[in-house]
């Protein structure tokens, strides 16, 4: 019955920390540029999603260490610094643009502008971070995160046709603009797979304390919770398609985002729009500064749990601290959260390669799951996801200089 | 009011034909100038459109109106230079007054 209590804690977690501002911002721009049409990319960043999060999740649960734990070990102190950077730019950069989130939608209700909320919501992050437990960072604000729910309700109430919907997901070809159409898919996969999603789960298995006894909630929770939470991505593509692609609006600033909520939900869709814009990206922003300082203590050696008083690690702690007070700088000097958004999506679908090719060999290493070692399928959805890893890398800037705007 | 309107979706429906008729041959980086000011005349009058139904708050509506305006003076900087034909001049002088007026219905909505 716990077990049970457990996996529906975690589906909806996962359902509640997965839309953040990179999905919710990519899949609008997609539905209003391109209608369903890219659909099929959300599908495969959710289920390649799933695959890296079970994975991660059952290395730590068999292993009782981490996945950054893990690739020290195994490939060395210097290899580990490559991941290590990579994850750290690239996060940073996703870590500015959820704080930008937050302080956007407080701009949308206030009127205040959004450069001068950036600080004190990483103060608000930081004091949260200080003070709280690991159990009020994952669930609490995961489970707020539900408000992302009235994306569906959103969705439904705009009727689309379902028939076309399904046609979006199988992959289709435009006629035009195609370097535009591929940039998206791009962003999109890059909002999906961040590498600080199954960073954070990994080390969120060894503060929950999972071991082989959770293999079953962890494959639960990976799959049922991603699931949902990719289906919350494609109802926001729905919405924007239906709300703003018949009126050839483009998404060229958060501001005009909220309309595909408020259209067919008059104002109460407006209000849920401000406060789960808020609250996914408020717990996101949690989740990436945990996710980096996490990998750094886990990879120098050093104590770290968020259920420690920060006097007892110290390192752990000025590094979350160092770092969400760094990332309201670029919000605060006035960067456009939109610009900064679609940025740090591409550069993180570009550094894939570095966290998810070495998880291959981690997989099938014996000494270190024992029999739980990946199957064929795990194997060949993690080959795919590698492969689709370096496609990436090699397409993302080109796409980027040609059609970021 | 329903005057302004009007002339907002004349000027919108020129502005859509010019852009279908022209669609061969015109600078690229034009294009895109044009769709963005199409995309924030669109904008503005869904904006109208929700804030007369009372879906989204005058704070609101006022920030989109500024975003609008800030695309507008940005986009009339440089339209000049990539507009290079009479024709494509008209088209850009068009698009400029169709979201001008769309800006205009949305301030006479919101009363500011």
């Amino acid at each position: 019955m716990k077990k049970w209590g457990e996996v529906a804690l975690g589906v909806v977690t996962s359902i509640g920390g997965f839309l953040e501002v990179g999905s919710i911002a990519t899949s609008t721009q997609a539905g209003a540029e391109f209608g369903y049409r890219l659909a099929w990319v959300l599908v495969l960043g959710t289920l390649s999603l799933g695959f890296l999060m079970e994975m991660t999740g059952r290395l730590a649960a068999v292993s009782q260490r981490t996945y950054a734990d893990l690739l020290r070990e195994r490939f060395g102190y210097r290899f580990f610094l490559l991941p290590l950077a990579a994850v750290l730019v690239v996060s940073f950069l996703v870590l500015a643009s959820e704080i930008g989130g937050v302080s956007i939608a407080l701009q949308m209700a206030t009127g205040i502008s959004f450069s001068w909320w950036a600080i004190p919501v990483a103060l608000l992050g930081w004091a949260l971070l200080w003070r709280g437990t690991f159990g009020i960072v994952e669930k609490g604000t995961a489970l707020l995160g539900l408000v992302a729910i009235v994306f569906a309700v959103g969705a439904l109430k705009l009727h689309p046709a379902w028939p076309a919907v399904g046609r979006g997901l199988l992959p289709s070809m435009p006629r035009d603009d195609r370097a535009r159409y591929w940039y998206l898919a791009v962003s999109i996969l890059g909002a999906s797979i961040s590498p600080y999603l199954y960073l954070f789960y990994s080390a969120g298995a060894i503060e929950d304390g999972w071991t082989i006894e959770h293999l079953g909630v962890n494959r639960v929770t990976a799959g049922l919770g991603n699931l949902f939470g990719g289906g919350l991505a494609v109802c926001s593509l729905i919405a924007a398609a239906l709300v703003l692609a018949p009126r050839e609006i483009r998404v060229d600033r958060y501001e005009q985002i909220a309309m595909v909520l408020a259209s067919p939900l008059g104002r109460a869709g407006f209000v849920l729009f401000l406060a789960t814009l808020c609250i996914t990206c408020f717990g996101s922003t949690l989740e990436i500064v945990l996710a980096l300082a996490y990998t750094m203590a886990q990879g120098f050696g050093w104590n770290w749990s968020e259920n420690l008083k920060p006097g007892k690690d110290a390192r752990f702690a000025t590094t979350y601290t160092v770092l969400i007070l760094l990332a309201a700088v670029p919000v605060a000097i006035g960067l456009n959260p939109l610009t900064l958004t679609n940025v740090a999506m591409v550069a993180t679908a570009a550094s894939l390669p570095v966290t998810v090719i070495p998880l291959f060999v981690l997989m099938n290493d014996g000494d270190i799951l024992l029999k739980h070692t990946n199957g064929w399928l795990s194997n060949g959805a993690l080959v795919f996801i590698a492969l689709l890893s370096v496609v990436l890398l090699v397409a993302a800037v080109p796409l980027q200089l040609l059609a970021g705007g | 009011m329903p005057a302004l309107a009007s002339r907002t979706i004349h000027v919108g429906a020129l502005v859509a034909l010019a852009l279908t008729a022209a669609a061969c041959g015109r600078p690229p980086e034009l294009d895109k100038q044009l769709e963005t000011l199409s995309s924030w005349t669109a904008t503005m009058q869904l904006a109208r459109e929700e804030h007369g139904s009372g879906a989204i708050t005058t704070t609101y509506a006022t920030q989109l109106r500024d975003a609008a305006s800030s695309a507008l003076e940005e986009t009339k900087q440089t339209i000049g230079q990539t507009a290079h034909s009479k024709v494509d001049s008209s088209y850009a002088a068009a698009a400029l007054d169709s979201l001008r007026t769309a800006i205009r219905a949305l301030n006479a909505e919101t009363g500011s």
